[in-house]
C-alpha cells in the first residue's frame, strides 16, 4: 500500500488510497481453483456464478488468468500433487491478492486430515484472508465470505484513518 | 506568450481524450448491464468499469519471463493511442470531428485495426502458449472481418462522393436513413462491428472457457486496464461511424445518444443471442457470406448511382 509517490501532500496521498481501496472493494475478480476437492464445493461456487445469484451485481467476475485475478477461491484439501500447484497459481497472481479457502476440507482438511497422500487445509500451503465453513457452503454463505473478506479491507482503511 | 490551446484541449479533453475514455465507461456499463437484464440478471453497477480500471491501474504489473520487457510495456500504450488518435475524426457527440482531411475514413478504421494488432503482437510476444493461441485467432480475425467491414462502410462513402467522416455525415443528414436502403450494407456493418470489437458470437479470441483469457492472459495490471480501456473506446467509435453513416447522420448530441444507444442496444441483444462460433466458422462466415454480401452491396450502390445519378 505504499506504491504512491512520497513527496505529494498527505490530503492527496490519502485520497488516492481511498480511490485505490474503493475500487478494490468494488471490483473483486476471481479465480477458482480446486486443489483436490470432491466437487461440491466447485458446484456451489459454480452455482454461485449464475444468474440466480448474480455476483455481477457486486462485481465479481470469474477470471480465466491468475494474472487478472485479485482473489483466489481455493477448494477442497491440498494434496501432495496440487501443493505445487496452488503455490504457482498463487505466486502469478499479481498483489494485492486475497485468499478465499471454501468448504471444511479447505479449511482443515476436513474428512481427508491425516491422509497419506493430503498436506491439509489451504493454510498450511499459502496464507489465506477468509475461511468459509460448510460441506459445501451454500452460494449465500459465499457470496456472505467474500461480503465478509471485502469489508474487513473497508475496515483497515477506517483503522488506518484513526492510527 | 500567446498560444492557442484550443487543438490540446481538443486532443485531451473534448472530444478526444478524457470524454472519449468516459464515453468509452459509460457505454461498457450499458452493454454490461442491457446483456444482464436480457439474461434475467441484475447486471453490474454503474461505476463498475471504472473501478475495474482504477483497480487494474493501481496492481503489481508482472512481466513474465520470456517476454521482450519493450514490447511487453510500449505495446499497450501504443494500442491506446491508436484507438484515442482515431476518435479525433469522428463526429463524437454529434459535433463536428476535430481534426478531417480527405480520407480520413481510412485511417479512422485502420487506427482501430492497430489495438487489434497490438493485441496480436502482444499475444505473441509472450512465452505462454494460451497466449500465442489467443493471438493467432485473434490476428485470423483480424484478416476475416476487416474487409467486408471496410466496405460495408465505403457504401454511403461512394453515395456521398467522399472518403471523409464529416463530409459523409453531413450528406447523409436529412435524408432517409441508409440502413434502409442499403440494409445488406447496414447488416455487415453491425456484425463487423462486433466482430471487431470481438463481442459473443465473435469472441473465440478470449474464450475464457478454452483458452484461459487470449492473448492477454499475461498482462496484469495497467497493461490490461490500457487494453480494456482501448476497447471501450473502440466500442464507442465504432457504434459512432456505424450510426453517423447508416443512422441518418449525427448532428446534435441528443441525436448522437440516441442513434448510438439505439444501435447499442441492438449489439447487446445480439451478443446474448448468439453462442461463441469456433473460429473456422468465423472466417468461413466473413469468406463466404459476409465479404459476398459486402461485395454484392457496393455493386448495387455503384450501379444504382450511375443509372440514377
Amino acid at each position: 500500500m505504499s506504491d504512491v509517490p512520497a513527496g505529494l501532500p498527505k490530503a492527496w496521498t490519502k485520497m488516492l488510497e481511498g480511490l485505490k481501496n474503493w475500487s478494490r472493494i468494488y471490483s473483486p475478480w476471481a479465480i477458482h481453483f480446486n486443489s483436490g476437492s470432491c466437487n461440491g464445493c466447485d458446484i456451489e461456487i459454480l452455482a454461485t456464478l449464475t444468474p440466480r445469484y448474480d455476483v455481477e451485481r457486486f462485481g465479481i467476475k470469474l477470471q480465466g488468468s491468475p494474472r487478472h485475478a485479485d482473489v483466489l477461491i481455493c477448494t477442497g484439501p491440498v494434496t501432495l500433487q496440487a501443493r505445487d500447484r496452488l503455490k504457482r497459481v498463487y505466486d502469478q497472481m499479481p498483489d494485492p491478492k486475497f485468499v478465499i479457502a471454501v468448504g471444511s476440507c479447505a479449511t482443515s482438511g476436513g474428512v481427508f486430515q491425516g491422509c497419506y497422500n493430503v498436506v491439509g487445509g489451504i493454510d498450511q500451503v499459502i496464507p489465506v484472508n477468509a475461511f468459509i465453513p460448510g460441506c459445501p457452503p451454500r452460494p449465500e454463505a459465499i457470496i456472505d465470505g467474500v461480503v465478509k473478506l471485502l469489508g474487513s479491507l473497508q475496515q483497515k482503511k477506517v483503522a488506518e484513518k484513526t492510527g | 506568450m500567446s498560444m492557442d490551446i484550443s487543438p490540446l484541449l481538443k486532443m485531451l479533453v473534448f472530444p478526444g481524450g478524457l470524454t472519449l475514455i468516459a464515453l468509452g465507461l459509460l457505454y461498457e456499463y450499458i452493454d454490461r448491464k442491457l446483456v444482464a437484464r436480457f439474461q434475467n440478471r441484475v447486471g453490474p453497477r454503474v461505476l463498475q468499469p471504472l473501478a475495474d480500471t482504477i483497480k487494474l491501474l493501481a496492481k503489481e504489473e508482472v512481466i513474465p519471463a520470456g517476454v521482450i520487457p519493450l514490447f511487453f510495456v510500449s505495446l499497450p500504450i501504443i494500442a491506446m493511442a491508436g484507438a484515442l488518435t482515431a476518435g479525433l475524426y469522428i463526429p463524437l457527440a454529434g459535433f463536428a470531428p476535430s481534426f478531417s482531411l480527405p480520407g480520413d475514413l481510412i485511417i479512422t478504421v485502420f487506427l482501430l485495426g492497430l489495438l487489434t494488432i497490438c493485441i496480436g503482437l502482444a499475444g505473441a510476444n509472450t512465452a505462454d502458449r494460451f497466449s500465442l493461441l489467443g493471438a493467432t485467432r485473434t490476428l485470423t480475425q483480424l484478416f476475416s472481418y476487416e474487409a467486408p467491414f471496410l466496405l460495408a462502410l465505403l457504401c454511403p462513402a461512394i453515395l456521398a462522393d467522399s472518403w471523409q467522416i464529416s463530409i459523409v455525415d453531413t450528406s447523409v443528414t436529412g435524408h432517409v436513413w441508409l440502413a434502409l436502403p442499403l440494409f445488406i450494407g447496414f447488416f455487415v456493418a453491425v456484425i463487423g462491428l462486433m466482430g471487431k470489437l470481438e463481442l459473443a458470437p465473435f469472441d473465440a479470441p478470449e474464450a475464457e472457457s478454452e483458452i484461459v483469457a487470449g492473448a492477454l492472459t499475461e498482462y496484469s495490471g495497467r497493461g490490461l486496464a490500457l487494453f480494456r480501456l482501448g476497447k471501450d473506446v473502440e466500442l464507442v467509435i465504432g457504434i459512432t461511424l456505424v450510426s453517423a453513416f447508416y443512422l441518418g447522420g449525427l448532428s446534435n448530441p441528443l441525436e448522437f445518444l440516441l442513434k448510438t444507444l439505439g444501435l447499442l442496444v441492438v449489439v447487446a441483444a445480439l451478443q446474448a443471442l448468439f453462442a461463441r462460433l469456433r473460429i473456422d466458422q468465423v472466417v468461413g462466415l466473413w469468406w463466404r457470406i459476409g465479404a459476398l454480401l459486402a461485395l454484392l452491396q457496393l455493386l448495387i450502390v455503384v450501379i444504382l448511382k450511375g443509372v440514377i445519378l
